[in-house]
């Protein structure tokens, strides 16, 4: 997975490492070249679901709060102290 | 020598962006202590968290696919020709598609030893789209739900916008080629789309309970807490330093770029890499800021709330030009800007019983338009581009900027691209019954629960230490 285990061997290799001491490095993220799609997939699904957990959450909680039928000023009893 | 200052000159623009993102968070601040100080006590928290949580749902679909977007559409496709690829078709590398610095699965989308620039004009870009989403945002508190306004932040913050920026924002964009475009800090690209955007939603979404009595006529609903008003919209000021500062390019040689041999001319440069000056549209910018608070204060008769958004909406007014005007200019249009956009705001009030909770759409939107439009007439003749020194590869060349060129301009930015889909994906969501929360809620307030559950615990901590 590491894609560095000597800086200066990086630092000092090009990407297809066959040029040595051209002060080519280019990425330095662990996996980098095999790992970068399916990052990219793994985020598109949290994504997705974070919206359908979410949205459904909020779903529910105006629901409930519809149900209850409060009137426009009755939040004011619910204030706090500073 | 000459690798050292050309290493120098990269890690100062990497700084320079960096600054300016830094500087554009400030703008996200304001704009969620503006909307919380404009909202009700029983909406504040839900209208927070509602502006806050476009930062990560745009900043995801950013990376996904609003950067690629930007590098993609410049010429439509299919209008004008690419004078990167000599084509009309989208400008695609490999990979996942579009140009390879926007593929997210590219190795220069992450931290690269070969590349200091991509991340922080990312970045900058991906503070342009919170922007334009908050500025949505704003116009609707009190009765959106959280995920109707996640999908408008999306669409606005990572579609819409980033297309106007292709065809009009940037320097192979087809709207400067056919149309002359000219809009250097934003007048349409980010603020007349967001305004138009904000107006379609409100169309649909309609006003607040009690806004307009039942012959119609409105009801002012002012901000509950003035001073988080008045500090959020100082931040957004701050804050446009740095959008302004990222509109540029900090440091670039002109002669090279457009190929003109023997010339060598470093400068600061606008988004389209025509020749400006950061110092001089620092005086457009406090200049255009002082005609709309001079000119706010005066048709809004002091009042503060649209005195201080006056100010803003005559900097908007004035950034389509503001890299080539002179000062008193920028001063005059941002006057002008004010006075139509504070007019139009009630008229539409009146007349189409549209309620905006903070005048986002005649500040942005309104202000945007007047200013594109006003910039065709006052910069008339200018180069589009600097590329305009030869003609492209089809033959063809850069127009130059020009009043009907502006007006078409401000009619895709308002309309095409923002009143159209706002409309449309309002629609949708209507229908799908996810825009609007229900009308018990919106009477109870949305923090109902999260008050009662406080007050709670508050006498339950008092019962405990007696």
């Amino acid at each position: 997975m590491a894609t560095v285990t000597n800086w200066i061997t990086h630092l000092t290799t090009d990407v297809d490492g066959e040029t040595i001491g051209t002060q080519v490095a280019g990425s330095i993220y662990p996996g980098a070249g095999s790992s970068e799609t399916l990052l990219v997939l793994l985020l598109i699904v949290v994504w997705i679901g974070w919206h359908v957990i979410t949205n459904k959450s909020e779903s529910e909680e105006l629901k409930r709060l519809a149900r209850k039928r409060h009137g426009a000023n009755d939040h004011k009893s619910n204030i706090t102290d500073w | 020598m000459t690798e050292e200052v050309e290493a120098l000159r990269i890690i100062f623009t990497e700084f320079y962006y960096w600054v300016t993102v830094v500087l554009m968070f400030l703008i996200h601040v304001g704009f969620c202590m503006y909307e919380v100080g404009a909202s009700r006590y029983k909406h504040h928290q839900h209208t927070l968290m509602k502006n806050t949580m476009l930062i990560p749902l745009v900043t995801v679909t950013w990376f996904l696919f609003g950067w690629w977007i930007y590098w993609a559409f410049p010429t439509g496709p299919g209008i004008a020709p690419s004078i990167m690829t000599e084509s009309t078709g989208l400008i695609l590398g490999g990979g996942f598609g579009g140009n390879d610095l926007a593929n997210p699965t590219n190795a220069l989308m992450s931290i690269n030893l070969n590349d200091h620039l991509m991340g922080v004009f990312w970045a900058a870009f991906l503070l342009f789209s919170w922007t334009a989403a908050s500025i949505v945002s704003g116009a609707i508190i009190e009765r959106i739900t959280t995920f109707a306004f996640g999908v408008l932040a999306i669409a606005i913050g990572s579609v819409f916008w980033t297309i106007d920026a292709a065809w009009g924002w940037h320097f192979d964009g087809w709207m400067l080629k056919i149309l002359g475009y000219h809009d250097a800090y934003a007048s349409g690209v980010i603020h007349a789309i967001a305004g138009g955007f904000a107006l379609g939603v409100l169309i649909v979404l309609g006003p607040r309970i009690g806004k307009f009595s039942s012959s119609g006529e409105p009801r002012n609903i002012g901000p509950r807490n003035p001073w988080l008003v008045t500090i959020g919209l100082f931040l957004i000021y701050t804050g446009f330093w740095g959008f302004y500062a990222a509109c540029n390019v900090p440091i670039w040689n002109l002669g090279p770029e457009y190929a003109v041999e023997g010339v060598t001319f470093w400068t600061a440069t606008n988004i389209y890499l025509t020749p400006t000056t950061l110092s001089g549209i620092t005086m457009n910018f406090l200049m255009s800021l002082s005609g709309g608070l001079l000119a706010g204060y005066v048709v809004a008769k002091g009042d503060p709330f649209w005195t201080y958004s006056s100010g803003l909406a005559g900097i908007i007014c004035a950034s389509a030009g503001n890299d080539l005007y002179h000062p008193i200019q920028a001063l005059v249009i941002g006057m002008i800007g004010v006075v139509i956009a504070y007019k139009l705001h009630y008229w539409v009030e009146r007349k189409f019983k549209i309620d905006d909770a903070v005048g986002a759409v005649a500040v942005h939107g309104y202000a945007g338009v007047v200013g594109l439009i006003i910039c065709g007439f006052v910069l008339n003749g200018y180069p589009a581009s600097g590329y305009n020194v030869g003609a492209m590869w089809d033959g063809s060349n850069y127009a130059t900027i020009n009043p009907l060129g502006q007006f078409l301009g401000a009619i895709i930015m308002f309309v095409v691209l923002g009143l159209i889909p706002g409309y449309v994906l309002a629609k949708i969501l209507s229908a799908m019954g996810k825009l609007r929360i229900p009308r018990e809620v919106e009477i109870a307030g949305l923090d109902y629960e999260m008050m009662e559950d406080d007050r709670s615990a508050e006498k339950a901590v008092a019962s405990s230490t007696r």
